[in-house]
């Protein structure tokens, strides 16, 4: 029984790998898409560079996203 | 002799060259030196702006308005008694909470929400996140209950489309423990999960559910967690399962063995068909809290019900984002319904549903303006032998609200 729940457990994260098509996905395609299942996507003017890594930290919080998909959004916001 | 004093002349001459020469080169020396510190300083003043890994701002929202409302009550047998009132702000339609976020590294933030709702200043949350590692973020502290995307996602005035909140979504709320979360690619999808162990629910002696509060009642905890899907490559839709267990007696009390029981599913759903945005959202939640004898308020015997609540919403909205209208692309119709079952049977059993209709006009993208007409009404299926009241109660609202974030 146990062996077989970490068996499982273990699949789900040995497979836990992004296909290509979603790791070439770009920052501005991240915060259109992840931002807006929740709220309006935000103005990249509003908030400063060292402010929108906070908020991203905040966002990944809520959001669930990954690391990359973090990084990427906050490097996209920042420009 | 004439020579010598030609010979002389070019000797003081060529000494006053050599003088004016070196005060010359004296005045730029100093001139360097003034330049050097004037470098140093901005260099210092530039060191002094450099931002290093620990960062403090505040954001947060505020939300205000006013509610004009009509309600009737009806009793078997009797006309509809009619009460009418508006207000400016009342609790649940008012709230300022600014949140202060400390970012200490690139792997630790804490977080803390005080927030003034109209009667009371209160937390929202209060936690450390530690971003332990890719698909693992430990957060510790007083922090919203991971349950359904409602409360944790879509709560805020500046992101709810619609004035009020759905009824019967209080629940499990805010607790005082531990949790772990994280989002993982599952090649073209996503999924991601979200658990806590907290100090959990209280069982009041009418049966009622406390929410999770800051008073921990028993050696009990609560478990509870939510896991969701992104099935879609664009990420554009959300499926997500909930579940929760808590022990809820107070120790001592007669509820000492009673636990509770949540389990909700919920959806999301916000795609751009050009020229209109989309936005789907739903959820479900059901409560069973064990059987419990509970003590009469009104000098009878002792009763029982079965405790089992349940509430939905489902709703949706228009935007034509796509539009060259800058007015008209700013505007949002939402419609959003929901139904409450408390327990037939309990001292405050009934049966609700509501129906909101908003317009909201954005003012920019964290700032709205919301109009919403309400329509609820409800049936009381509490027991009368225990204090309650037949009939059923119908509410027609008017809400126009701000709320903006910041």
């Amino acid at each position: 029984m146990i062996f077989g729940v970490i068996s499982i457990i273990a699949a789900i994260f040995t497979s836990c790998i992004e296909s290509k098509k979603i790791g070439e996905k770009g920052g501005a395609q991240l915060w259109a898409e992840n931002c807006q299942r929740c709220h309006n996507t935000p103005s990249p003017a509003s908030f400063s560079h060292e402010q929108w890594k906070t908020i991203g930290l905040h966002m990944q919080t809520r959001a669930q996203l990954t690391d990359k998909e973090r990084d990427k959004i906050i490097d996209f916001l920042s420009q | 002799m004439k020579p010598k004093i030609k010979i002389g002349s070019r000797l003081i001459a060529i000494g006053a060259v050599l003088l004016l020469a070196n005060t010359a080169k004296a005045q730029q020396s100093s001139a360097d030196s003034a330049l050097l510190g004037r470098v140093a300083a901005l260099e210092q003043q530039v060191a002094d702006q450099k931002p290093g890994e620990s960062h403090f701002m505040v954001a947060g929202l505020a939300t205000f308005g006013y509610v004009s409302n009509k309600t009737t009550f009806t009793t078997p047998g009797a006309a509809g008694q009619i009460a009418k009132a508006n207000s400016f702000g009342d609790a649940d339609h008012y709230e300022l909470s600014p949140m202060l976020m400390w970012r200490h590294s690139n792997n630790l933030l804490v977080e803390f929400e005080p927030s003034f709702d109209g009667n009371t200043i209160g937390v929202n949350w209060a936690n450390i996140s530690y971003f332990a590692a890719p698909g693992l973020v430990i957060h510790a502290g007083y922090f919203v209950v991971p349950f359904g995307i409602y409360n944790k996602k879509l709560a805020a005035g500046w992101i709810d489309k619609l004035a009020g909140d759905p009824n019967g979504f209080d629940a499990p709320g805010t607790d005082f423990g531990i949790g772990f979360s994280g989002g993982f690619p599952l090649g073209d999808m996503k999924w991601s999960y979200d658990v806590s162990l907290t100090n959990g629910l209280q069982l009041l002696p009418d049966g009622e559910i406390q929410n999770a509060g800051i008073v921990d009642n028993n050696k009990g905890k609560m478990i509870s967690g939510r896991i969701s899907l992104l099935p879609l490559s664009n990420s554009s839709l959300e499926i997500g399962v909930s579940g929760l267990h808590s022990n809820a007696g107070d120790a001592g009390s007669n509820f000492t063995s009673a636990n509770v029981t949540m389990y909700g599913a919920d959806i999301n759903f916000v795609k751009t068909f050009n020229p209109l945005l989309v936005n789907v959202k739903g959820q479900y939640n059901r409560i069973e809290v064990s059987r419990q004898t509970y003590a009469s308020t009104t000098d009878g015997p002792d009763y029982t019900f079965s405790n089992v609540s349940s509430a939905a919403f489902a709703q949706a909205s228009i935007r034509p984002t796509g539009i060259d209208n800058g007015f008209l692309k700013n505007i949002e119709i939402a419609y959003r319904y929901s139904n409450y079952a408390t327990p037939t049977g309990s001292s405050w059993g009934q049966k609700s549903h509501e129906n909101d209709l908003g317009v909201d006009y954005w003012l920019s993208w964290r700032t709205v303006l919301k109009f919403t007409y309400s329509m609820s009404h409800a049936l009381s299926t509490a027991n009368v032998d225990q204090g309650g009241t037949p009939g059923t109660t119908d509410v027609k609202a008017i809400y126009l609200q701000f709320s903006v974030e910041f």
